[in-house]
């Protein structure tokens, strides 16, 4: 069963405004006439309510709109592009080589986490993880199996270099290393509206190719385009993708992968539906792990990257058990 | 005049040498198979003319024109491929996936092959769940909806079924009559070839 783009398109970007609402309204503090304040940004701006709501819940639950967005584009576009269901940016080297390059950025004092120079640096480590990793393999299989060689040597490097540091900041570049929103600045939230906005448009450029390679890439030569090409473009817009979600929030497992197999079980393969789709899909699920991680323990700040597995796992499984149609 | 041209080809597989000092011209509007035993080449030569191999040496022309001077978009409008089946893990339907890539002029004839074919009911269907028949049928449409000069086609008849196989004979000498220059590759020796003009058997 196949639904039209927008009949669930709709639902689900109606379903993150009542979430993101809900989620402004819960948190550690008890702020009397919550909604007033949500629904009125000028009442009270000398208040802690109206400082609460606006200046640390709305932020957050912009960055995990954004930054869910950007995962499950990223994860259309690493699955594309290795044609392989599997791929994520975990998986193949991209998202610790973007993690290497902000803490190295970091220390040397040139960066501070979620600043447009930290997404510079995580730039240039998760093209050069990415491009280590397609360089070394010559199969799918060994894209896969060398690219988790590579995550692990870079996400050793980092947390090497995370746990041995001596800063007043340690603690909190030690959270943001396995993903994390309590870094989230009004400046980070720029960048990635920045990076998502380009990064969507870039994405439904590539998508007929990405239609393409799941052809294989010698069927796609015949057809008279070049995979190779293809695929450098994608990964220039998957690394970018990346390095500004990883500058603000770290590393979050599971949704890069998840989201685009759920997706797809809905609405099916084809690209231009599936960008789209997984972006709202991938910025739903985020925000609700997200407001999960900060409520479900109070006052505990949970580790997101923990919530994104419980929920993202079991929702994959079930998607894929379902529907053997979906992969194979 | 001569559509395929090969000249002293010599083509290596890994350390191997497969092909050497091959000849070949073929005529256009004409339907030459490569046939011959495991392992001879058969396939190598048509990936080679599909510019999916380098050749270690020799030159193969289309249509006059040197391959290895084509861009891929040139040599796409010369010839189409229908190679050994992809594994695919995505659920596009018969019809999406034909129209991946394609002209709108192709894409306009994707019913009436898939009716020529004796698939049209298929055509909604995910790929995933068709018939080793079923899957090679459709790979053959995606080489005849391009309507190329030249189709190479490798096993077109492997995994088909007696009326298939007729079926799908047929529509080749059709494309023969309409001047397609149509090279296959076939597994059999045993099999009856006589529908061919032209036989290729000596690749080593």
């Amino acid at each position: 069963m196949r639904f039209r783009i927008g009949r669930v398109i709709t639902p689900t970007a109606a379903a993150l405004v009542v979430v993101a609402f809900f989620a402004a309204s819960l948190g550690t503090a008890d702020i009397d006439n919550v909604w007033k304040y949500i629904v009125n940004p000028t009442l009270n701006q000398a208040s802690s309510a109206h400082n609460i709501i606006w200046e640390i819940r709305i932020p957050r639950i912009l960055a995990a709109i954004l930054v869910g967005a950007i995962l499950g584009i990223s994860g259309v576009l690493a699955q594309g592009a290795t044609n392989n269901p599997i791929a994520d940016p975990a998986i193949i080297g991209t998202s610790a080589g973007a993690s290497l390059g902000v803490v190295i950025s970091v220390l040397l004092n040139v960066a501070t986490i979620g600043s447009p120079l930290a997404v510079a640096f995580a730039f240039l480590g998760a093209v050069a993880a990415t491009f280590v990793v397609f360089a070394l393999s010559k199969t799918s299989m060994q894209l896969i199996i060398i690219g988790i060689g590579i995550s692990a040597i870079l996400t050793a490097a980092v947390g090497l270099i995370v746990s041995t540091i001596e800063r007043p900041d340690a603690r909190s570049i030690s959270f943001w290393s396995l993903g994390s929103f309590a870094l989230v600045t009004q400046a980070s939230l720029w960048v990635l509206a920045a990076v998502l906005f380009v990064g969507s448009i870039a994405a439904w450029k590539v998508a007929p190719s990405l239609d393409l390679l799941s052809l294989g890439d010698t069927s796609m030569r015949h057809l008279g385009f070049d995979p190779q090409r293809a695929r450098l473009k994608i990964f220039l817009i998957f690394a970018t993708l990346i390095a500004a979600s990883v500058s603000v929030v770290g590393t979050i497992s599971f949704l890069a992968l998840a989201t685009p197999h759920i997706a797809r079980n809905i609405i099916g393969p084809q690209t231009k539906k599936l960008i789209p789709f997984s972006a709202f899909l991938g910025a739903l699920i985020l925000l609700i792990a997200d407001t999960a991680a900060r409520t479900l323990v109070p006052p505990f700040d949970l580790p997101i990257g923990l919530i994104t597995s419980l929920i993202g796992a079991p929702i994959l499984i079930l998607a894929v058990k379902k529907s053997a149609q979906v992969w194979r | 005049m001569a559509m395929i041209e090969i000249k002293n080809l010599t083509v290596s597989r890994g350390e191997k040498r497969v092909i050497t000092n091959f000849n070949a011209v073929i005529p256009a509007a004409t339907i030459a198979v490569i046939t011959g035993p495991n392992g001879c080449g058969k396939s190598t030569l048509l990936a080679t003319i599909a510019g999916d191999v380098s050749p270690d040496s020799g030159e193969i022309t289309l249509d006059g024109q040197l391959l290895s001077s084509l861009s891929l978009p040139q040599q796409s409008t010369m010839r189409s491929v229908l190679s050994q089946q992809s594994n695919y893990w995505l659920a596009y339907t018969v019809r999406q996936s034909l129209e991946l890539g394609q002209s709108s002029d192709a894409i306009a004839r994707i019913d009436s092959v898939l009716n020529q074919l004796g698939i049209f009911d298929i055509a909604d269907q995910s790929i995933l769940t068709l018939s080793g028949g079923q899957g090679q049928r459709v790979e053959i449409a995606r080489a005849l909806i391009a309507d190329r000069p030249i189709l190479l086609l490798d096993e077109p008849l492997a995994a088909q079924d007696m009326a298939s196989c007729k079926n799908i004979i047929e529509i080749l000498q059709e494309l023969k009559r309409a001047g397609k220059t149509i090279l296959l590759v076939a597994h059999a020796q045993s099999a009856d070839l006589s529908w061919c003009d032209q036989i290729i058997n000596d690749l080593a």
